[in-house]
């Protein structure tokens, strides 16, 4: 029963090494030069100290919203693709397979709307 | 069916057809009311014809006994719901009743109708189908649809060219009549599946319905409902609220139609469907209709010797009469009966050509305030004696119509139950006291204010003799009428 | 490698929500492509497409079960849907009709409206013929989905906004509600097909003890109740009504109604055909409250959107009457009156969208003075919906009224049926009132602005024809309508 998740034991225990073992060598190892900006907690340039209450632009929004969406529904590819062998094998590959091609092009249509649409354009 | 011609669909349907030939001339009022007096007129003519017929022809073969005339359609076949209409005695009077009043109150509203005439036409052609066709369907669910088909106009006559508070009498009187159809619809239905679950065939054939055996408990239910429906419409005693403000308010020819027909549907409906459908039940509430009738007599005159006001106070006497109506259907018995339906034509014809003078007087002075009046008889003489005539007719003077009709009620009832005619006999007395009153007031007294006042038109006068004419033949002569109802009353109360 | 066995997969059985999703796809790519202000031309398209539809609906009338079921018995096809489906694709091309004009007039002419009708139509469809709890689900979300977008449609307009936000408020809330519900009812029984619970409750007598499936079962039943606005799950209704565009209102108002009515149906009916004393207990009071309130409400209205949101409320309060009496005779009401509410409301809500104008929707009572005298025809076509309305014959309401009534009769409801015709007698005043100010009170306005388009008259003609003919002649439709019934 339990050797079943052996697997996941054994990834969970490899991903909490990693994480210990990157962070614990490189303050051991690494060089230590600091500076103001190095000891800000995002050194990528974002403000850290200020209004919670920003307004990000709405087309932040949309994009994300799309984002999601087509990712979401490309994640659909990948049962499919798991089970596809099996259904070449009862037979029905051709058909699985123009299922699938009809959820692309629905996918696709949508796509070309959102394009058309302008609400791809940053400006 | 005569002679290969279905008579009754074109006796219910001529108006509606006549009133659509109104519609392309509808800006042009001349030709609208000569068209539209035409269409009545050729439907009186039919009518007429068929009275005078009426003895040659046969038992319609497939019909009740007593139809002579019958036609009958399928319609709605997945109900049992047919298009069946028949006509025997009692029908017959009341189509007759129906087209010649309605021709009187196409005639009346000559005049008085200056906007929206072609509407006005209209509605009254359509009415006059709608009533038709409720005197002369024979199938429950088409009974029903022509029941509410002739509620519209008078709603739209009312409201649109009344007087007064009309808005508000419309809506009354249309919502009263709609609270009891509803309720009688459902009675419909309840007879309906308790004969269908009896018999196995479905049907709203009234034929086929009177023999249904229905728990008595049930039946009185179904009845209380029939007869709350028809007695809104008659206006039995504590529902008649609607109506004096509805005559008031209504334009002439809707007074008149209101009066001279509307009223009658709803003793009709108690004779043709109330009784026949649930008899028992029927005979346990004929005391209580007996009392309300009885208090209708009295109130309606006691009240109508209160107004001020012309219209209403021969509103209220309708009250009166047709509780005189009611008394002679809740004793049940064929004289009994052949008197009511014998006063339905009286009251029709008498109250009808009341509405008629008073709306004339309003014309011309736009006033129906008694007081406004006197000394007419010198004045407009003409107009004066009619006066005279009908308020006598309606107080029920000998030689008159409406003496017939409430004697043979009185008669007919005593032996069912004698107090309540010797009440009635009150009934009697008091429309004399009110009536003559109104008379003094308005023909005799001196002048109270100058008016300019010009007697009746040929128009009017043609119109006023013809119902004078009516109202004292049916007075000496009631012996024609009486032999029409002979056979429809006999099978009715059983006793041919 | 194992082998799946195939489902079997029954095209047929969803080909017209099939053709109405490629239809609104293609529109929505034509839309972008075709560079004009005009979009009328987008509304033929879609009319072509809603006839199209058509065909399937006609020629799957009375297939034989095999050709009418799909995707593993998810999907039923039968008379019982399609019936629905007709009343869907009814509703949604007299919508589409008298859409153009207004959305140019209000300035919100987007060519989406289009698409998101027939996207909306197709899931109606779906609610109509699914036989699995998801089914109905996906086409609710279809359904809902495409809705919330089509009240804020006019985005410009507080109001709009007000409507599409509340009602996708309300909206999610109830579909919460009728998942959660699915939710426990599966795990109650194990199965998500409406068959399979009807099965596993008959197999297992005990399961009235189980708490979580009738939990279950209460949850779907509200969250329905939410969807056909039955009271005291109504509240959404008048404001989402009164601020969503008009043509849009009066495609609201009856085919999502009607879908939620026939997945209603279909799941009570099928899945707890022994426990019905106990539901419809349940239902008698929902009926009796939402003709009530419907109705009571409706009388104090002064704007005529909301008294006609009001009554619709009144109107599925009927309709649940048909649901309570539960026999062949209410379902076939059901579906009757379902039809001739189609032509009747929308036909209303034509004349009503007709005068107003930009800026002022004229949508007091008070507005229509004299409006039966400025334009007749048009205070005809009125008229005739409003007695429809109010249920008094020749009109298709009545005949639907007095079908649903008869039903309740048929099974025992005396008393339901009687609360039934007072409150139509009650809806008649407000009716009558509409009435009144068009033809008793006199004129203010001149009603100068108002033009008839072609597609607008079409509509009214249809209308007043699916309101007087099934009136007058039902005899076809009722008979459609009893072999429509699915027990």
């Amino acid at each position: 029963m339990l050797g079943a998740y052996l697997p996941i034991i054994v990834l969970v225990v490899v991903a909490a090494m990693f994480g210990l073992v990157s962070v614990t060598m490189s303050s051991l190892i690494g060089p230590k030069k600091p500076s103001a900006l190095k000891l800000s907690p995002y050194e990528s340039g974002c403000e850290p100290v200020g209004t919670a209450r920003e307004r990000f632009s709405v087309k932040f929004y949309l994009i994300a919203m799309l984002f999601i969406l087509f990712d979401i529904e490309a994640v659909f590819l990948y049962p499919w693709a798991v089970v596809f062998k099996s259904f070449i094998n009862a037979g029905a590959g051709a058909f699985i397979f123009g299922e699938m091609l009809v959820f692309i092009v629905i996918l696709f249509v949508g796509y070309i709307y959102v394009w058309k649409k302008g609400a791809l354009e940053w400006e | 069916m005569v002679n290969g011609y279905p008579l009754l669909t074109i006796l219910v349907f001529l108006p509606l057809a006549g009133a659509l030939f109104l519609i392309p001339v509808w800006k042009r009022p001349e030709w609208l009311r000569r068209l539209a007096l035409g269409a009545g007129v050729v439907e009186l003519a039919l009518a007429g014809w068929l009275t005078v017929r009426w003895q040659a022809f046969q038992q319609a073969p497939g019909a009740p006994a007593g139809f002579l005339l019958w036609e009958d359609l399928p319609w709605i076949e997945g109900f049992g719901i047919r298009y069946t209409v028949g006509m025997d005695g009692i029908s017959l009077l009341m189509v007759i009743l129906t087209a010649f009043i309605t021709v009187i109150a196409l005639a009346v509203s000559w005049r008085g109708i200056r906007e929206r005439v072609a509407l006005h036409y209209l509605l009254i052609l359509v009415m006059e189908s709608g009533i038709m066709g409720v005197f002369l369907s024979l199938d429950l669910i088409l009974f029903y649809l022509f029941w509410e088909v002739m509620l519209v106009p008078m709603f739209l006559l009312i409201g649109i060219w009344g007087h007064g508070r009309r808005i508000y009498s419309a809506v009354k009187f249309f919502l009263y009549t709609m609270f009891g159809s509803l309720l009688m619809l459902l009675a419909i239905i309840g007879v309906y599946l308790v004969h269908g679950s009896e018999t196995g065939s479905y049907t709203f054939a009234l034929p086929a319905l009177v023999n249904t055996r229905i728990a008595p408990d049930l039946a009185g239910w179904l009845f209380a409902a029939f007869l709350l429906a028809f007695a809104i419409k008659v206006p039995l005693f504590p529902l008649h609220t609607w109506l004096p403000d509805a005559h008031t308010d209504a334009p002439t020819a809707g007074s008149v139609l209101l009066a001279g027909l509307l009223l009658k549907t709803g003793a009709y409906g108690i004779i043709r469907f109330g009784y026949p459908l649930f008899p028992q039940a029927a005979a346990s509430f004929a005391p209580l209709l007996t009392v309300l009738a009885v208090v209708g007599i009295i109130y309606g005159s006691w009240v109508a010797y209160a107004q001020t006001d012309m219209k209403r106070l021969v509103a209220y006497s309708s009250v009166g009469h047709m509780g005189f109506v009611a008394l002679g259907i809740a004793a049940w018995t064929p004289v009994s009966l052949s008197g009511s339906v014998l006063q339905m034509v009286n009251h029709g014809v008498t109250t009808g050509a009341l509405f008629a003078l008073v709306g004339m007087l309003d014309e011309r002075a736009e006033t129906r305030e008694i007081a406004a009046f006197g000394g007419l008889w010198g004045k407009i003489p003409l107009f004066s004696a009619f006066f005279l005539l009908f308020s006598m007719a309606s107080a029920g003077l000998p030689g008159l119509n409406n003496f017939a009709g409430e004697f043979i009620i009185l008669a007919g009832s005593f032996r069912v139950s004698p107090l309540a005619v010797v009440l009635a006999f009150i009934g009697i007395i008091l429309p004399l006291v009110y009536t003559v009153r109104l008379v003094q007031q308005l023909l005799f007294v001196t002048e109270r204010q100058p008016l300019a006042l010009a007697d009746i038109s040929l128009r009017e006068g043609g119109v006023l003799a013809v119902l004078a004419l009516a109202a004292i033949y049916l007075g000496v002569h009631p012996a024609p009428v009486l032999d029409l109802l002979k056979v429809p009353v006999g099978l009715l109360t059983g006793t041919p | 490698m194992e082998t799946l066995a195939m489902p079997a997969i029954n095209f047929a059985a969803i080909m017209p929500e099939t053709i109405l999703s490629a239809v609104a796809m293609a529109l929505l790519l034509v839309n972008v492509f075709v560079r004009s202000e005009q979009k009328a031309y987008l509304g033929y398209l879609s009319l072509i497409g809603i006839l199209v539809t058509f065909f399937p609906i006609v020629a799957g009338w009375n297939a034989p079960v095999e050709l009418q079921s799909g995707f593993n018995g998810a999907v039923l096809q039968d008379n019982f849907s399609l019936f629905f489906k007709g009343i869907f694709l009814v509703s949604a091309a007299l919508s589409i009709l008298i859409s153009d004009q207004y959305m140019q007039r209000e300035g919100c002419n987007h060519g989406e409206l289009y698409p998101l009708i027939l996207l909306a139509t197709a899931g109606m469809m779906l609610m109509a013929s699914g036989t699995d709890l998801m089914v109905i689900f996906l086409g609710l979300e279809l359904l809902s989905v495409a809705l919330y977008v089509l009240a804020g449609f006019n985005r410009d307009k507080l109001k709009s906004n007000e409507a599409g936000l509340k009602y996708f408020l309300l909206g999610a809330f109830s579909t919460g509600f009728l998942l959660y519900g699915m939710a426990l009812t599966f795990g109650a029984t194990g199965t998500t097909k409406i068959a399979g619970i009807a099965a596993y409750v008959a197999a297992n007598p005990m399961i009235t003890g189980n708490q979580m499936f009738l939990v279950g079962m209460l949850l779907m039943g509200v969250g329905f109740s939410f969807k056909i606005a039955a009271a005291p799950f109504h509240m959404w209704t008048p404001d989402v009504y009164e601020g969503a565009p008009t043509p849009m209102t009066a495609f609201m108002s009856v085919g999502p109604k009607a879908a939620g009515f026939a997945a209603f149906l279909r799941v009570f009916m099928i899945a707890l055909p022994a426990y019905k004393p106990e539901w419809s207990a349940l239902l008698w009071v929902l009926a009796v409250l939402t003709m009530t309130v419907g109705n009571i409400t409706a009388l104090f209205q002064q704007d005529i959107k909301r008294m006609l949101a009001y009554s619709s409320i009144a109107h599925a309060g009927y309709v649940l009457v048909g649901f309570v009496a539960g026999n062949a005779v209410g379902t076939a009401g059901i579906m009757f009156y379902m039809l001739s509410y189609a032509f009747m409301n929308i036909g209303a809500f034509a004349i009503i969208l007709l005068v107003g104008r930009k800026g002022e929707p004229n949508n007091n009572v008070a507005d229509y003075a004299g409006f039966g005298f400025k334009h007749p025809l048009l205070g005809l076509a009125m008229s005739i919906f409003l007695f429809s309305l109010a249920g008094i014959p020749p009109a298709a309401g009545f005949i639907g009224k007095f079908y649903i009534f008869s039903g309740a009769i048929q099974a025992g409801y005396i008393w339901l049926a009687i609360i039934g015709v007072l409150n139509s007698a009650a809806s008649v005043y407000y009716y009558l009132r509409v009435m009144v100010f068009m033809y008793m009170k006199d004129p203010v306005e001149e009603f100068d602005w108002l033009k008839v388009t072609p597609a607008h008259a079409l509509c009214l003609l249809v209308a007043v024809a699916g309101v007087l003919i099934p009136g007058i002649v039902p005899g076809y439709l009722l008979e459609l309508a009893q072999k429509a019934v699915f027990f």
